[in-house]
C-alpha cells in the first residue's frame, strides 16, 4: 500500500485559523432558487404571507441554505462563489480532482429572508488516507443585526 | 400538512419516504441556488476528463434532499436542530434517490422532546449513497 500523503507540521499549524468575516444574504430570491433546486413545494419556502401567517418573519430558508456570499469578480471564485479573503488556511495542496466529502450543520435558529449573516471559519481538520487528503473546515454563521449564532456547518472536501 | 407528535413516534420506526430523481434541468437550478457551479455537474465532457463516468449529483443537494425529508417530516411545529450525512457514494441524473430515515432514540432534554435519526439517501439497488445522522424537537400533544 502506498504511503499516506505527507501532511507537514506547517499545514497542521494552519488549523483553527479564522478567516475575516464575511457576508452572507438570505434574501427571497435566494430562498426561492435554492427551494425551486431541491424540488421543495412547500409554500413556507415561496409565499411570503403564508410563511408569517405561520409565525415566521419571511419565507423560510430550506435547510442547507444559510444564504448566499457577497459576490465580486475579484474576491469571489468564479466556480464555488466562495470568498478568498485574508486569514484562514493556505495550504497550496499538489491535487487537481476535489470531491465533496461530507456535510453537517447545526441550527441555533430558523434563517429566514431578509436575514444578513455574517460567516467566519477555520480550518478544523486535515487528514490523508492513501494520496487522498480530507480538509474540514468549519463556519460559524451569526446573525448580523443581533450578533446572534444561528448555525455552524462544517464541510469535508477530499483532494487527490 | 399532517403534524407529527413526539408521542406518536417510536424507535425503530422508519419516517416517510422522499423519492428524488434529478433532471439535469434540476441540477442547474440547485446550481443557481447554492452558487456552486462546478461543471461535473453539468458539462460531461468535463465530468469525464476528471475521471468520472458522467455527470453526477452535486453531493450538498442530497444532503439538501435530507434536510428536505426532515422538513416535510417534523411540520411546522417541528425544528433540525442538526443533520448531516457524508457523501460515500455517486448518484447520476435521472436515476431515483430515495430519502429515508429511521428513529434511533427518543428523549426529553430541558423540556424539549428529542429525537434522534439516522438519515440516508439511497439508490435504486439499496445501496446508501450519504449516510448521516439528524437531531430535532417535536411538539407533545399534551
Amino acid at each position: 500500500m502506498a504511503d499516506d500523503f505527507e501532511i507537514t507540521d506547517e499545514m497542521k499549524a494552519q488549523i483553527g485559523q479564522e478567516t475575516e468575516p464575511w457576508t452572507y444574504e438570505v434574501t427571497t430570491t435566494g430562498v426561492r432558487m435554492y427551494a425551486r433546486g431541491i424540488g421543495s413545494t412547500d409554500p413556507v419556502h415561496y409565499d411570503v404571507d403564508f410563511a408569517k401567517k405561520q409565525g415566521f418573519r419571511s419565507i423560510v430558508a430550506p435547510y442547507g441554505f444559510l444564504g448566499t456570499p457577497v459576490f465580486h469578480p475579484d474576491t469571489n471564485d468564479g466556480t464555488f462563489g466562495f470568498p478568498r479573503r485574508a486569514g484562514g488556511p493556505r495550504l497550496n495542496l499538489p491535487f487537481k480532482g476535489l470531491l465533496d466529502g461530507g456535510t453537517e450543520t447545526e441550527y441555533f435558529d430558523v434563517i429566514c429572508a431578509g436575514d444578513v449573516l455574517e460567516e467566519t471559519s477555520h480550518l478544523a481538520d486535515i487528514k490523508a488516507r492513501g494520496n487522498m487528503v480530507f480538509l474540514t473546515n468549519e463556519s460559524v454563521y451569526k446573525d448580523k443585526a443581533s450578533g446572534k449564532v444561528v448555525a455552524k456547518q462544517r464541510l469535508t472536501s477530499i483532494h487527490m | 400538512m399532517v403534524q407529527v407528535y413526539f408521542e406518536d413516534i417510536n424507535v425503530g420506526e422508519e419516517i416517510p419516504q422522499l423519492k428524488k430523481n434529478c433532471s439535469t434541468q434540476q441540477l442547474v437550478l440547485w446550481a443557481a441556488g447554492s452558487g456552486d457551479f462546478y461543471q461535473i455537474h453539468y458539462y460531461k465532457d468535463f465530468a469525464q476528463s476528471t475521471g468520472l463516468k458522467g455527470l453526477i449529483v452535486h453531493g450538498a443537494l442530497k444532503n439538501a434532499f435530507l434536510g428536505q425529508l426532515l422538513h416535510d417530516w417534523i411540520g411546522e411545529k417541528g425544528e433540525l436542530r442538526r443533520f448531516g450525512c457524508s457523501y460515500r457514494g455517486m448518484d447520476e441524473p435521472n436515476q431515483d434517490i430515495l430519502c429515508r430515515g429511521v428513529v434511533t432514540k427518543k428523549y426529553q432534554d430541558g423540556g424539549k422532546n428529542m429525537v434522534e435519526l439516522d438519515v440516508w439517501t439511497e439508490k435504486p439497488d439499496g445501496k446508501k449513497t450519504s449516510p448521516g445522522t439528524a437531531v430535532v424537537t417535536l411538539p407533545s400533544k399534551a
